[in-house]
Order: structure tokens, then C-alpha cells, then sequence
């Protein structure tokens, strides 16, 4: 593994950051714009409910722009370079497909960490919620969760997307948020139907919610939901490389990754 | 002689459909070859084996006497690739992809390097607008440099003149003669224009339907065909013309009334010279066209198998 190949194609996700407004659009101005929308309900919702959950909403939205930045990061940056048809040219260089992802993951944390942070500043500054009075021994350990289970979904979609092409590329935006609910990422695990429950559980984002949600009264870290999380996603992790492998061999086996090019 | 590509026995299979049915063959040091056939002949699936971005079926690919699998990243180190069809990343700048795949390849001095390619190819003024935003031509020389930009041993080039205008496609040409000069460098070359492919190839390699059909030197290709033109102008009676290339029984038109296009065997042309001298025949002009490798390209695409 080379450290300067991966320079190579982390300074490439720079220029393209830099040049596109899709990037500044689709990172800055959608979450900006969704936490001032969120935000505010959250202040109408302080003045309705007494506790905590009132700020249910804007904290989940802080933590799940980690998993929608991450992922989209990962699985959108490898189709910039096919829908440029400059996919081929990178990997008949001696770039490997381990240094490629290894990349996309180190790009996917630098951009998600930038938003929150920006999204943490305006809540503060705007909404009176600071979501840094959890700890920082608390997001750190939500970061790596979310973070984790966002790179094994942008995996999963990469691989989809050299099997299957452009075709499916809606995906790479979309999939991720049929995990927004099903990790009870607004609301409490039992606000969901009975049978969805043992399904969110499955999810290591769950944890990740259901402990951010009780460190806003009390910000002791909750190791058991760490664990079980981490745990989680290990697995998920482990799986989802053996699958992206799988994926990866079969489109240069069907032609598809070479066909990508157009 | 020093061989720097081996392919024993490649084939591709999709599904049942047989794009590539075992062909092997060689680069050897310091050699331009060149991969023919029609469309559809598995060209481009043979150098995206060669490649590394499809898997072969079976078969094995050899560089620099390594297996190409396991050796990946040390033998790209020292293989280029340029095609017309695949661009660069089309939202950052000429600079910005060069810039990118120097620090692929790790070239050293990579901005000297870079703007001395630039140099060459005369796009200075281009180097900060986005590559999207250039022409087809401009486009294929910085896919040029960009293929150019690390000492290679080995070069795929994939019609790299398409799309240019004919005097940067020669100037293109007249740089590959040179780095092969220079460097002693190997090339694979496929291209439509038979006349380049004359010019630069020492070998020429013909597939069709996934086999090889032919492979000799462009000259050896051209001496399979033994079918020549014999255009002749004549002064004297036409039909004294016509008995006579009937006796001979010859394919022959009249495209004029004292001027008639012969095809036939090269060794043919000086035995219906004098026979139609013979025949109180004055020929005024004589002009032979001898088979070129367009002509066996076209033999190959047509399925006239007549070239073996």
C-alpha cells in the first residue's frame, strides 16, 4: 500500500471538491439548510414539550449528517471518475483498489467531520443546543460508530455500482436513508412498531441514537451500547468488504467495471 | 530478443458468447505492434485483459517475464495506456489530471516533465481550463502526455489519432517514433488508419472473432494478397483489348474507351504487357496498384479468407 498513491487521489477529491458546485451543494448548502429547518421546529418544540426530547430532532440530524456525509462521500466519489470515464485511466496506473477505498473512507471522515462541526457551530449559535455538552469521549465513540456503519454502506453501494453500472447510481443518494428510521434516529426504539424494533437493533446506528438521547440529561458513556454498536459493525464491516470484493471481481469479470467507461 | 509482453492462450468468455478464443502472442523489446481487426474482432477486450480491468476466462499475461496478476503494481509502473475513447476527469483542470496521475505514477519532477509535454504538444494556453471544456483534439493530447508522463517500457495506445486533424496526428505519430527511438519502447497499437499503422508497426497482428486471423509485418500482410490493379491507357482498338484479356481470361473493366483497369496477379503484369504490345497495342501509361494493409483489412472485415 503506498500512502503517496493515496495522496494522488485524495488531492484529485480536492480538486474536484473545490470545482464542483454539486460537492458544496449537495454537503454544505443541503445540511445547512435542513438544520435551520430542523432547528427551528426544535425551538418551536422547546416551547410545546418540557425535557429533552425536544431537541430529539436536531440531534439526530447532527449524527446522521456523519452517515449521509460519509457515505455519499464514498460511493458518489468513485462516480465522479465514472461519469467522467476516467475510472479505467486511474486503475491502469499502479493505484490498487485497497489504496482507492482507503482514500474514499480517509476523504468521506475529513467531510463529514468539516460538517458537523459547521452544523455544530450554527445550532449553537442559532438554536442554543450544544451538542459538544455531550462530551467529547461521547461523539467521539458516536463518530466512530456512525462512521463505520457509513463506510460499509458506501461500500455495498460501490460494489453495486461497478456490477451493475450507472444504472443504479440513484442509490448512492437514496439507500441510505431507508436507515433513518429504521434507527430510530428522531425518536426513541419504542416509538417504532413492535415487529420493526428487533430489526433496528440489528442496526449499530440505533445504539448510537438511543445513547446520544440520554447523554443530553446525562452525558455518562454508555460503554454497553458502545460495544454492542462497535461490535455490530465489525461484522457488518468484515461482510460488507467480502461482499464489495465479490461485487468488484464479478464486474471485471462480466466487463462491467471496464464498460463503465462508456 | 528481449521479450517485454507474453500472452499465452487469453480467452474471454461472456456468458456463451466467445469475445476472445485463446489468442497468444508477443511484444518484443523495442517494437511497435499493431492489434487489427474489425469492430467487434475482441481488440478492446484483449487490452482490457492486458490491462488488468477485465478478467480473463483463461490464459496467462506475462510483462517483463512476470505474471501480470501477482506483479500488478510494479509492471503498471512501467505501462502506459492511451485511448481515444476514455477521458480524463472532466471537472478539474489539464494541470489539475496531470498533476493527479504524475503522483500516481510518482514521477519524479513531475512539473518539469509535465510542462515540457505541454511544450511539445503546444497546449500552454489550455493548461487551466477544465477538461471538459476542450476540444476532441486538445483532449486526446493531454490523454497523450498523460500516458507519456512516466518512463514506460511499455505503451497501449488505442487509436491515439482519432479525432486529431492531420497535421497534429502526423506531429502525434513523429513523437511516438521518437520516445520509441529514445527509450527503446515497446507499443501496442491498434488504429483504423492502415497507412499509420504501415508506417509505424513492425508487426501487425489481424483478430477476427476473437482468433488471430494473421500476423506478419505490415510488408509480409500486404504479399498475401496477390491480387494487384493494373490501371493501363492505350491508343489502338478496344476490342483487340477485350479478346485478348478474354483469352487470357482476366478480370477487367473499361472505365474509359482507351483505358482499362485490370485485376491480377502481380507475377501476371509484364506477361499482359507485352502480350498486349503484341497485339499492335500502344500503351501510353502504365500504373500498378499493389495491395496495401488496407486492402488485407478490408479482405479480413469482408470475410475473404483469401489472405492466409
Amino acid at each position: 500500500m503506498s500512502i503517496k498513491r493515496m495522496l494522488a487521489v485524495l488531492t484529485q477529491e480536492i480538486f474536484i471538491t473545490r470545482r464542483s458546485l454539486e460537492v458544496t451543494i449537495d454537503l454544505f448548502f443541503f445540511s445547512t439548510i435542513t438544520i435551520l429547518g430542523f432547528g427551528l421546529t426544535s425551538v418551536f418544540l422547546t416551547g410545546q414539550i418540557k425535557g429533552a426530547s425536544a431537541y430529539y430532532l436536531i440531534l439526530g440530524l447532527l449524527l446522521w449528517e456523519i452517515v449521509r456525509v460519509d457515505q455519499y462521500s464514498i460511493s458518489v466519489g468513485a462516480l465522479w471518475n465514472i461519469w467522467s470515464k476516467n475510472l479505467s485511466n486511474m486503475f491502469v496506473s499502479p493505484l490498487t483498489m485497497t489504496e482507492y477505498i482507503g482514500s474514499l473512507m480517509f476523504s468521506a471522515v475529513a467531510k463529514s467531520l468539516l460538517v458537523f462541526v459547521l452544523l455544530s457551530l450554527i445550532t449553537a449559535a442559532l438554536f442554543k443546543f450544544n451538542i459538544f455538552s455531550l462530551g467529547l469521549g461521547n461523539l467521539s465513540l458516536f463518530f466512530t460508530n456512525l462512521t463505520l456503519f457509513s463506510w460499509t454502506i458506501g461500500l455495498l453501494l460501490l460494489g453495486l455500482i461497478f456490477m451493475y453500472g450507472t444504472r443504479i447510481q440513484a442509490l448512492a443518494w437514496g439507500l441510505i436513508f431507508l436507515f433513518q428510521p429504521l434507527s430510530a434516529t428522531f425518536f426513541p426504539v419504542e416509538t417504532l412498531p413492535k415487529f420493526i424494533q428487533p430489526i433496528a437493533y440489528l442496526l449499530p446506528t440505533t445504539y448510537v441514537f438511543e445513547a446520544a438521547r440520554a447523554a443530553i440529561e446525562n452525558p455518562a458513556i454508555n460503554w454497553t451500547y458502545f460495544v454492542i454498536s462497535f461490535v455490530e459493525n465489525l461484522v457488518y464491516l468484515v461482510i460488507g468488504l467480502w461482499l464489495f470484493r465479490l461485487m468488484y471481481r464479478r464486474s471485471k469479470e462480466t466487463g462491467q467495471f471496464a464498460s463503465n467507461e462508456g | 530478443m528481449e521479450t517485454i509482453l507474453e500472452v499465452k492462450n487469453l480467452a474471454k468468455k461472456f456468458g456463451t458468447f466467445e469475445a476472445v478464443k485463446g489468442v497468444s502472442f508477443a511484444v518484443p523489446k523495442g517494437k511497435i505492434v499493431g492489434l487489427l481487426g474489425p469492430n467487434g474482432a475482441g481488440k478492446t477486450t484483449t487490452i482490457h485483459m492486458l490491462l488488468g480491468i477485465t478478467t480473463q476466462t483463461s490464459g496467462n499475461v506475462y510483462y517483463f517475464g512476470k505474471e501480470f496478476e501477482q506483479n500488478r503494481v510494479e509492471i503498471l509502473q512501467k505501462v502506459g495506456y492511451v485511448s481515444a475513447f476514455n477521458t480524463l476527469q472532466g471537472r478539474i483542470s489539464v494541470w489539475e489530471n496531470l498533476l493527479v496521475f504524475a503522483r500516481l505514477f510518482q514521477v519524479k519532477d513531475a512539473k518539469k516533465k509535465i510542462l515540457d509535454l505541454i511544450d511539445y504538444f503546444e497546449i500552454k494556453e489550455i493548461l487551466s481550463k477544465r477538461y471538459w471544456d476542450l476540444s476532441s483534439g486538445q483532449k486526446t493530447r493531454v490523454n497523450l502526455i498523460k500516458a507519456f508522463i512516466n518512463d514506460l517500457e511499455l505503451v497501449f495506445m488505442d487509436e491515439p489519432t482519432a479525432s486529431l486533424d492531420p497535421d497534429i496526428a502526423d506531429k502525434t505519430v513523429r513523437f511516438i517514433e521518437e520516445k520509441r527511438r529514445e527509450n527503446n519502447m515497446s507499443i501496442l497499437y491498434t488504429s483504423h488508419d492502415m497507412e499509420e499503422v504501415t508506417r509505424l508497426c513492425d508487426e501487425v497482428i489481424f483478430l477476427d472473432h476473437g482468433e488471430i486471423f494473421a500476423q506478419d509485418t505490415p510488408l509480409g500482410l500486404t504479399k498475401r494478397i496477390e491480387t494487384a490493379i493494373l490501371n493501363l491507357t492505350f491508343d489502338g482498338d478496344k476490342g483487340k483489348v477485350e479478346e485478348y484479356l478474354k483469352v487470357e481470361k482476366q478480370d477487367f473493366s473499361f472505365p474509359h474507351q482507351y483505358s482499362v483497369t485490370i485485376k491480377t496477379k502481380e507475377k501476371q503484369i509484364p506477361k499482359l504487357i507485352f502480350g498486349l504490345s503484341e497485339k499492335d497495342i500502344w500503351i501510353t501509361d502504365i500504373e500498378v496498384k499493389k495491395p496495401t494493409l488496407e486492402d488485407v483489412f478490408l479482405h479480413i472485415a469482408r470475410g475473404e479468407k483469401n489472405v492466409n
